[in-house]
């Protein structure tokens, strides 16, 4: 029972930050239907831009403001430069694009943060010390029912509740949110009842990679680092979150990242010859796999009907 | 007469194709004008030049004042809203947040006063008010992109085939309500249709546009009476 606890708990602290990535990756596809693979990476810099205000001798929490105010940054200025630009043609050249931006951040926070002079995939390069934002010593432990949890796991997932509920209300009990939820709808008839869509899909982008710094932070607390591979696995599960909640589900994306974080805790503790630490993240293809051949459009999404 | 909404020597199109070849006509304040023409004729086209969602160029004024380089957005801040042809509804959005997003560019405080007006006028709507838009039948989704358009309090209210796959009963129905308005509040209305015995009823005066060009003008009698337009439009 107690082991069951942790490992609940546990499950939960990281399906949270799954849930912020997902989130983060589901306004940008509600807006415009385009997957954002460069959601972890914008995460990341932001993530690095923390940490190097805590080197300058920043707190935490203040940091984290000035990191999701560059993730806002980051994110709408990627829409109007690069994705605007090319969505006009293609599709596939926003796809493209994404990657691109992948590739280019993962290179931009290796050269100013990395240790090697020609950064490569990330992987071996130097792990920087990252403060979390919770107390995390050996002994802040609180007890429920004879399991000793992590008053940093309780935290994270309080802080995501917390986001998910302010979301809701921004999205449902805001003229700003029901000009998202209209742009998502019908991007036609949005211009035409005078709602400015451009301004609106720039902060769809700004917000998702606000969001998206949010995890990246807590994640790299979590880990008490930061490094260059950090949101290579959390995109993945991240991914895997959105779609199992329905990709154009805020609500979704946060029970899919929860959900996510759980199974994949059970699992590895459960089966631990089976599946265990090393192959965990296999869990999450199996539910992609799973998700996209028996609910294509997740659990909470909405499939496509059309009345004619 | 003073002219509501003016367009002279307008063209538009997409890309390097022009719809709209040099087209002229004349809204009047209290007026309901009917532009009548085949598929690909430029109806909806003209609608949308006037919008301001394509590009376009030539004169076109609303209420004196250039709107021929202003954005939807700022067009509709103008008073000139447009109900777009077939569902132009959100789909996902429950009935009364589509009258909410109608309403998008004001600021006062007199909107929920106004979603019980158009409650009123459509009482189907009011039943369906937590229902998603996309859930409405055809008809009802019409009345719901009228209702909409018309919550941004316009003066000049475009119409894109309102008639399109609607029983005629519910398009005699859709009509009544626009003339009802028209009559009660002066709101002017530019209205382009395929089914002429109608639009012509309810129609002040009339356009008859073939390939991006106004090829004749008049009131509904003096058309009607026009045995080529008979033969075309109302097929008698």
């Amino acid at each position: 029972m107690e082991l069951f606890l942790q490992r609940l708990f546990d499950g939960l602290s990281q399906g949270s930050v799954y849930a912020l990535i997902a989130l983060g990756l589901v306004i940008i596809y509600r807006g415009t239907g385009h997957l954002n693979f460069a959601q972890g990476e914008m995460a990341l810099f932001a993530t690095y831009v923390v940490y190097q205000m805590g080197e300058w001798g920043w707190s935490i929490y203040p940091a984290l403001l000035v990191g999701v105010l560059v993730g806002f940054v980051v994110g709408a200025v990627a829409e109007v430069a690069l994705v605007r630009p090319v969505s006009k043609k293609s599709p596939f050249a926003v796809f493209i694009v994404t990657i691109g931006l992948f590739q280019f951040l993962n290179w931009l926070d290796g050269a100013i943060w990395g240790d090697q002079l020609l950064p490569n995939s990330g992987v071996g390069s130097k792990q920087s010390e990252f403060p979390s934002l919770f107390p995390d010593k050996p002994d802040d432990f609180v007890s429920i029912f004879g399991a000793a949890i992590k008053i940093e796991s309780i935290c994270v997932f309080l802080l995501v509740l917390a986001i998910t509920g302010l979301l809701f209300l921004l999205f449902n009990k805001t003229k700003f949110g029901l000009s998202m939820r209209a742009v998502a709808s019908n991007i036609e008839s949005a211009k035409l009842v005078g709602i400015r869509t451009n301004t609106v899909l720039m902060a769809s982008w700004g917000l998702a990679a606000a969001i998206g710094a949010i995890g990246g932070v807590v994640f790299a607390g979590i880990n008490n680092n930061v490094n260059l591979g950090l949101m290579f696995t959390v995109f993945i599960y991240g991914s895997a979150a959105a779609t199992l909640g329905g990709f154009d589900s805020p609500g979704g994306a946060v029970i899919g990242g929860l959900a996510i974080g759980v199974i994949e805790n059970m699992v590895a503790g459960y089966l631990p010859e089976w599946v265990g630490q090393e192959m965990k993240i296999a869990v999450a293809f199996i539910v992609i796999v799973v998700v996209l051949l028996f609910k294509p459009s997740g659990l909470f999404g909405t499939s496509k009907v059309e009345r004619v | 007469m003073t002219g509501v909404l003016h367009l002279s020597g307008v063209r538009a199109g997409y890309g390097q194709v022009n719809v709209l070849d040099d087209l002229s006509l004349e809204v009047g304040s209290g007026e309901i004008v009917v532009i009548l023409g085949a598929n690909g004729a430029g109806k909806t086209t003209t609608l949308r030049a006037v919008s301001g969602m394509i590009g376009r160029s030539g004169t076109i004024e609303f209420d004196g004042h250039s709107i021929a380089k202003s954005s939807p957005d700022a067009i509709v801040r103008a008073g000139v809203a447009q109900v777009p042809q077939g569902r132009g509804t959100f789909p996902e959005l429950s009935v009364e947040d589509n009258l909410r997003t109608g309403a998008f560019v004001r600021s006062d405080r007199e909107v929920g006063a106004d979603i019980d007006r158009w409650f009123e006028v459509f009482p189907r709507l009011h039943e369906r008010r937590t229902q998603r838009a996309g859930s409405l039948s055809g008809g009802e989704q019409q009345m719901l992109a009228i209702a909409r358009a018309l919550m941004s309090r316009p003066r000049l209210l475009l119409c894109d085939e309102p008639s399109l796959g609607l029983a005629p009963l519910i398009t005699q129905e859709l009509f009544q309500v626009i003339t009802r308005l028209n009559a009660e509040t002066g709101l002017s209305v530019l209205l382009v249709e395929q089914n002429a015995n109608l639009a012509m009823q309810i129609a002040s005066r009339v356009y008859l546009l073939e390939t991006g060009r106004i090829v004749a003008t008049g009131s509904a009698e003096e058309l009607s009476a026009d045995d080529s337009v008979r033969k075309a439009y109302l097929g008698f």
